[in-house]
C-alpha cells in the first residue's frame, strides 16, 4: 500500500499527463460534434485543426507518460523568490487563491473599492504580511484611486457599489 | 519631401501642438502603464472629447498616445510580469527576470532605447518608403502569412526548453486555447461548451496574465524564500558598457523586422515580437544560456521590434486607408470624424496635416525617450517593497486588467483556471512560453491556411501559388536540413548533445 | 500610475456621478447607453456620437455609454434583455446583431426588445481593383455563375454579418444557391481592403466607409451599390438598376429592455426623434458620412423583424441557423 503510495508520488508528474489525456478527448468530442452540414470550401474545414491538435495531445500524454516511467522528470521552476528545497506550502496558495477568487465573488455585490481591497489585503495576509493597521489602508487606498482612475478619468466603467453611492 | 518634412516640423513645433504631443506621450505611458487599457482602448474613450479641437492637433496626440502606449506597456512586462497589451508580451520574457536581478532599470533603460530607435528607424522608413512599401504590402497575401505562420512554428523550437516533450505539451495546450471560440471561416462553436462568453475566444493577454503573473504568484506562494526577505537589489541606475554592447546589434535588427509585418494587412506586434527574440537568441553565441533568464538582448529586440511596428502600421493606414492593427483601426475612424479619408490621395490633400504627423512622430519620440529614461530607476525602485505587497499588487492589477476590458468576472474565473494551470506547469517544468506562442500563432495560422485554400477553391496550390511563399518555404527546408548538410559535410564530428536550456 | 493618479484628483473634482436619473415633467435628466462592441466599433462610435449630441442639445444631463463587448453584440444583447422593465438603459446595435444571434445561437433575440428608433444607414459597394477583369457587374455575374467557386468574394464580416448577406442575397437573385458561394470572411472592411487591391479576391462587398479615398483615386472600381437609391459622389448603378433585384443597406438603430413602462418607451422614442431634429446630430451625420435613416418606435419594430425574417431565410439556406 505505501510502497504504491510512494510509487505514485514519486511519479505524481503522471497527473499531467492525465491532464493532456482529459484536454485532448474533450477537443476531439467537442470536433467531432461540430456538424459539417453548411456551406464549406476547401478540403480543410472547422474539424481539421481540432482533431489534429485532440490527436497530438493524445500522443504527447503517452509519451510524456513513458518519459517519467522511464525515470524523466520535470525540472520545477526556480526563480528569485521560490525556495526549491522547502516544502510545497499550499495553505498560502489556497489562501491566495481564496483571495482571488474573493474579489471574483464581491465585485458585483459590494463593487470594486470594496473587493479589489479584500483581494489586495488577502493576499498581502496570505503571503505573510501582518501589518493589521497598514496593510487594509494601503488596499484600500489602491482600490480607491484605482476605481476612481478607471471609473471617474478614463469612462471605464467599473461597479463601485454601495460605498460609492453613498460617497 | 525634405522640404515638406522641414514644414511639418515648423507645424508640429508650434507651442499648441507641442503641448499636444507632450500630453499625448504624457496619457499615452500613463495608459500603457495601467492594465486591461491599450492604445486602442484609449484612443477610443477620447475621440468624443476631441470634436473640438483641430484635426492636427488631434492627431498628435492621438500618435503620441500610441507610441507612448508602447513605452509604458513594456514597464509592467518588466517590472510585475503583467504584460498590459499583446505587443509587450515578449518583453516579459527576460525584462521581468532582468528586474528580479536587480537589473530592472537597465532591462527599462533597453526597452525605452530599444522604443525610441525602433520608433525613428521605423518612422524614418515611413518618411522614405511609405508608396513603396504600400504598394507590396497588398501583395502580401495568405499563402504568404501561412509560410511565415510555418517559419515561427520552427522558430518555436528553440523556446521549447530543456525538454522537448515538456515543451511540445505546453505549444499544445496554447494551442488548444487558441481553439476556443467561434471559428472565424465558417462561424461554428469550437469548445465554447454553449458559452456566449467564449465565442470571441481567450484574449492572449488573458492568458499571458494569468499564465506569468497569476501562476508565478501561485508558484512563489507555495515555496516562498522566507529566510532572505531582503529587497530586491536596486543596481546601478544606468545602462553600462557591457550592456550597451550587448544591446546596439538587436536596437538595429528589431525594425527591421517590425516595421514590414507593420505594414501588411494583419500583421501585428505580436508575431514580430517573438521572431525577433528568437532571431536573438539564434544569433546570440556567447549569451544564448542566459536567454529565458535575463538576457538584455531578449528585452532590446523585440521592444525595437514593436515601435518599428507600429510606424509600419502608419504607412498602411496613412497610405492606403487600410488598419492593420486595433489603434489604427480606431484612429481611422477618427480620420473619418473628421470628414478626412486616409487613401493614396490622402498625402497630396492634407499634406501640412500628414506632415505634421509624421514630424511629431520624431518629436513624441525624443520626448518619450526623455520622459521614460529618467523614470526607469525610479520605476525599478517599485520592487522593493515588500514580497507580501509585491505580488498582492501583481495579483490586483492582473484582475483589474482582466476585468475592465470586459467588464465581466467570467474573464476572472478565465484567467484563475489558467492561473492554476500556470501553477502546474511551473511545478512539472512544462515551460511557459510555448503555451503563449501556441495563442497567437495558432488561429492565425490556421485562419491563414484556409483563408488560401478557401481563395484557390480548394486546390492545395493555393498554398504555394506565390514567389514570396516559395521563398520562405525554400528558407525553411534549408534550416531544418542544414545541421543535416554539416553532418554529410563533416561526418566525423559528433552532433553537440547540449540542447537550449531556458525556463520561461 | 503617478501620473494617473495626479490626473485623477484633478479630474474627479467635479461631481460624476449623477443622482439617481429621476425624471421630473416627462424628460429624462440621465440614461445608460450599452454597446455591444468594443470601443471604436461602429455601434461603439454610433452611441457616442448620438450621447455626444444629446448632451449638447441639452436633452439630457447625464448619457453614460459603456461597453459590453462579445460574441458579435450577443453578450450585451442577453444583458439588456435580462434588465427587463429597466426604462433608463439603452442598447445600440444594428444588422450585425441580427445575424449573430443566428450564428451564435443566443438564447436572447432581438425581438424580445423594445425598439426605439432606427437612425443610420450605410448602403454596401461590390468592388474591384483597377486591375480587375470585370468592368460592370454583369461581366462579374455571368463569370460569377459560371464559377462560383472559382470567383471568391471577401467580405468585412463574419458568417452571419452584413458584408456576408448582401453576397448571399444577391447569389440567391441571380439564381445562385448560396452554398455555391465562396466566401471569404476578413478582419474588417479595412482588411479586405488589402485583398480587393491585390486582386486575391474577385471582388469585395463591404461597406463604403473605408473605400472612399480609394474610389476617387481609381484604385477601386464600384460596380454596383446595394441600396436602394445611387450613393452621391460614386458613379455606380443600385443593383436593382444592374438587374440584380436586391436591395440591401446595413443600419444602426436603438433598442431598450422588454417589458419597459409605455411612460418609459414613449419617452425614449420621443428623446431619439428630437435627437434626429437637433443641429449637431445633422453635423455628426455628415462629419460621419452617415445615411440618415430616421424610424422611430412601432415603424423600427415591424422593420426589425422583417429583416430578422430576412437574415434567418438566408442563414438556414446555408446551414448556419
Amino acid at each position: 500500500m505505501t510502497t504504491t503510495k510512494a510509487w505514485l508520488r514519486e511519479r505524481s508528474e503522471l497527473g499531467v499527463s492525465a491532464v493532456l489525456v482529459v484536454l485532448g478527448v474533450v477537443v476531439l468530442v467537442d470536433a467531432l460534434r461540430i456538424h459539417t452540414d453548411f456551406a464549406q470550401r476547401g478540403p480543410v474545414g472547422p474539424k481539421a485543426v481540432p482533431i489534429l491538435v485532440g490527436s497530438l495531445l493524445l500522443l504527447v500524454a503517452v509519451l510524456l507518460a513513458r518519459d517519467v516511467l522511464r525515470g524523466g522528470r520535470g525540472e520545477a521552476e526556480g526563480g528569485e523568490d521560490v525556495d526549491l528545497t522547502a516544502p510545497a506550502d499550499f495553505r498560502t496558495v489556497l489562501l491566495l487563491c481564496g483571495a482571488f477568487l474573493a474579489n471574483a465573488a464581491l465585485i458585483g455585490v459590494v463593487g470594486f473599492p470594496i473587493s479589489g481591497a479584500v483581494l489586495f489585503w488577502g493576499a498581502a495576509y496570505a503571503l505573510g504580511s501582518r501589518h493589521f493597521v497598514r496593510d487594509p489602508l494601503i488596499a484600500a487606498g489602491l482600490s480607491v484611486a484605482t476605481f476612481l482612475v478607471f471609473n471617474n478619468l478614463l469612462g471605464v466603467p467599473l461597479p463601485g457599489g454601495p460605498l460609492m453611492g453613498v460617497l | 519631401m525634405f522640404q515638406q518634412l522641414m514644414d511639418g516640423f515648423a507645424t508640429a513645433l508650434t507651442p499648441t501642438h507641442l503641448a499636444m504631443a507632450a500630453l499625448g506621450v504624457l496619457l499615452g505611458t500613463a495608459i500603457g502603464v495601467l492594465p486591461g487599457i491599450g492604445p486602442a482602448m484609449a484612443v477610443a474613450l477620447l475621440l468624443p472629447v476631441t470634436y473640438g479641437l483641430e484635426p492636427t492637433g488631434a492627431f498628435i496626440m492621438f500618435a503620441g498616445i500610441y507610441y507612448g502606449g508602447m513605452f509604458g506597456g513594456s514597464t509592467t512586462s518588466i517590472l510585475l510580469n503583467t504584460p498590459g497589451e499583446s505587443a509587450a508580451v515578449v518583453a516579459a520574457i527576460d525584462g521581468n527576470p532582468m528586474a528580479r536581478k536587480g537589473r530592472g532599470s537597465q532591462a527599462l533603460a533597453a526597452a525605452a532605447i530599444g522604443h525610441f530607435i525602433g520608433g525613428i528607424i521605423g518612422t524614418t522608413m515611413l518618411v522614405l518608403l511609405a508608396p513603396t512599401v504600400a504598394k507590396y504590402a497588398v501583395d502580401i497575401g495568405a499563402p504568404d502569412f501561412f509560410a511565415i505562420m510555418v517559419l515561427a512554428f520552427i522558430a518555436v523550437t528553440s523556446v521549447l526548453g530543456a525538454s522537448r516533450i515538456r515543451g511540445v505539451a505546453s505549444l499544445l495546450i496554447g494551442l488548444t486555447i487558441g481553439l476556443v471560440g467561434l471559428d472565424e471561416m465558417t462561424g461554428q462553436q469550437r469548445l465554447t461548451f454553449g458559452s456566449l462568453h467564449l465565442a470571441d475566444g481567450i484574449d492572449v493577454v488573458i492568458v499571458a496574465v494569468a499564465l506569468f503573473a497569476v501562476g508565478e504568484s501561485l508558484w512563489v506562494a507555495a515555496h516562498l524564500r522566507r529566510t532572505t526577505s531582503e529587497a530586491i537589489p536596486v543596481g546601478r541606475p544606468w545602462l553600462g558598457r557591457a550592456d550597451l554592447k550587448r544591446a546596439w546589434k538587436p536596437w538595429l535588427r528589431g525594425p527591421f523586422i517590425g516595421f514590414p509585418f507593420g505594414a501588411i494587412p494583419a500583421g501585428g506586434a505580436e508575431i514580430p515580437t517573438f521572431l525577433s527574440y528568437v532571431a536573438e537568441k539564434r544569433l546570440s553565441k556567447k549569451h544564448r544560456d542566459e536567454f529565458g533568464k535575463g538576457a538584455i538582448e531578449g528585452v532590446a529586440g523585440p521592444e525595437a521590434t514593436a515601435s518599428a511596428s507600429a510606424a509600419g502600421t502608419l504607412v498602411s493606414m496613412l497610405t492606403l486607408g487600410l488598419p492593420t492593427t486595433a489603434v489604427a483601426a480606431v484612429m481611422l475612424a477618427a480620420f473619418q470624424q473628421y470628414g478626412i479619408q486616409p487613401g493614396p490621395l490622402l498625402f497630396q490633400r492634407e499634406s501640412s496635416l500628414v506632415w505634421g504627423l509624421i514630424a511629431s512622430l520624431f518629436i513624441g519620440l525624443t520626448l518619450l525617450l526623455v520622459l521614460n529614461l529618467p523614470l526607469a530607476p525610479l520605476w525599478a525602485k517599485l520592487l522593493r517593497i515588500p514580497r507580501p505587497y509585491l505580488y498582492a499588487g501583481i495579483l490586483f492589477f492582473a484582475s483589474v486588467g482582466a476585468y475592465a476590458v470586459n467588464a465581466d468576472v467570467f474573464d476572472l474565473l478565465v484567467m484563475f483556471v489558467i492561473g492554476v494551470l500556470g501553477f502546474v506547469m511551473r511545478r512539472y517544468g512544462l515551460p511557459v512560453l510555448p503555451a503563449i506562442i501556441g495563442v497567437i500563432l495558432g488561429p492565425a495560422a490556421e485562419q491563414q491556411m484556409r483563408r488560401a485554400l478557401q481563395l484557390s477553391d480548394g486546390d492545395l496550390v493555393g498554398l504555394v501559388n506565390t514567389p514570396f511563399a516559395v521563398v520562405v518555404y525554400v528558407i525553411i527546408a534549408v534550416l531544418l536540413f542544414f545541421p543535416l548538410i554539416r553532418k554529410l559535410v563533416r561526418p566525423d564530428k559528433p552532433a553537440s548533445p547540449d540542447r537550449e536550456k531556458i525556463d520561461v | 500610475m503617478a501620473v494617473g493618479a495626479a490626473v485623477a484628483a484633478v479630474v474627479v473634482l467635479p461631481p460624476l456621478l449623477t443622482p439617481g436619473g429621476e425624471s421630473t415633467a416627462g424628460q429624462l435628466r440621465a440614461l445608460r447607453v450599452l454597446v455591444p462592441n468594443a470601443p471604436g466599433g461602429g455601434y461603439d462610435i454610433t452611441a457616442r456620437t448620438a450621447a455626444k449630441a444629446m448632451e449638447d442639445a441639452d436633452l439630457l444631463r447625464n448619457a453614460e455609454v459603456f461597453n459590453l463587448p462579445g460574441a458579435g453584440g450577443t453578450v450585451g444583447l442577453g444583458r439588456t434583455v435580462a434588465e427587463k422593465g429597466n426604462g433608463k438603459l439603452v442598447m445600440s446595435m444594428g444588422l450585425g446583431v441580427v445575424g449573430s444571434v443566428y450564428t451564435n445561437k443566443s438564447p436572447s433575440s432581438l425581438l424580445d426588445t423594445t425598439p426605439i428608433a432606427k437612425l443610420i444607414e450605410e448602403p454596401d459597394i461590390v468592388v474591384v481593383g483597377k486591375d480587375s477583369p470585370y468592368r460592370d457587374l454583369d461581366e462579374l455575374v455571368s463569370a460569377w455563375k459560371a464559377d462560383p467557386g472559382g470567383v471568391p468574394v471577401g467580405g468585412g464580416s463574419s458568417p452571419g454579418g452584413p458584408d456576408h448577406l448582401a453576397p448571399m442575397l444577391m447569389a440567391k437573385a441571380v439564381g445562385l444557391e448560396p452554398r455555391t458561394v465562396n466566401y471569404i470572411p476578413f478582419d474588417g472592411g479595412g482588411e479586405l481592403l488589402a485583398s480587393v487591391l491585390g486582386g486575391k479576391v474577385a471582388f469585395g462587398v463591404s461597406g463604403i466607409g473605408e473605400y472612399r479615398d480609394q474610389i476617387q483615386a481609381g484604385t477601386l472600381r464600384v460596380l454596383a451599390v446595394t441600396s436602394a437609391d445611387r450613393i452621391p459622389g460614386v458613379e455606380a448603378p443600385t443593383l436593382t438598376e444592374a438587374g440584380v433585384d436586391v436591395k440591401f443597406s446595413n443600419w444602426r438603430g436603438i433598442v431598450a429592455p422588454p417589458d419597459i413602462p409605455d411612460v418609459d418607451r414613449e419617452r425614449l422614442v420621443d428623446l431619439f426623434t428630437t435627437l434626429h431634429s437637433t443641429k449637431q446630430w445633422k453635423e455628426a451625420l455628415e462629419r460621419n458620412g452617415w445615411t440618415d435613416a430616421f424610424a422611430p418606435g412601432d415603424q423600427f419594430g415591424s422593420f426589425l423583424e422583417d429583416e430578422n425574417t430576412r437574415v434567418a431565410t438566408v442563414l438556414k439556406d446555408l446551414g448556419l441557423a
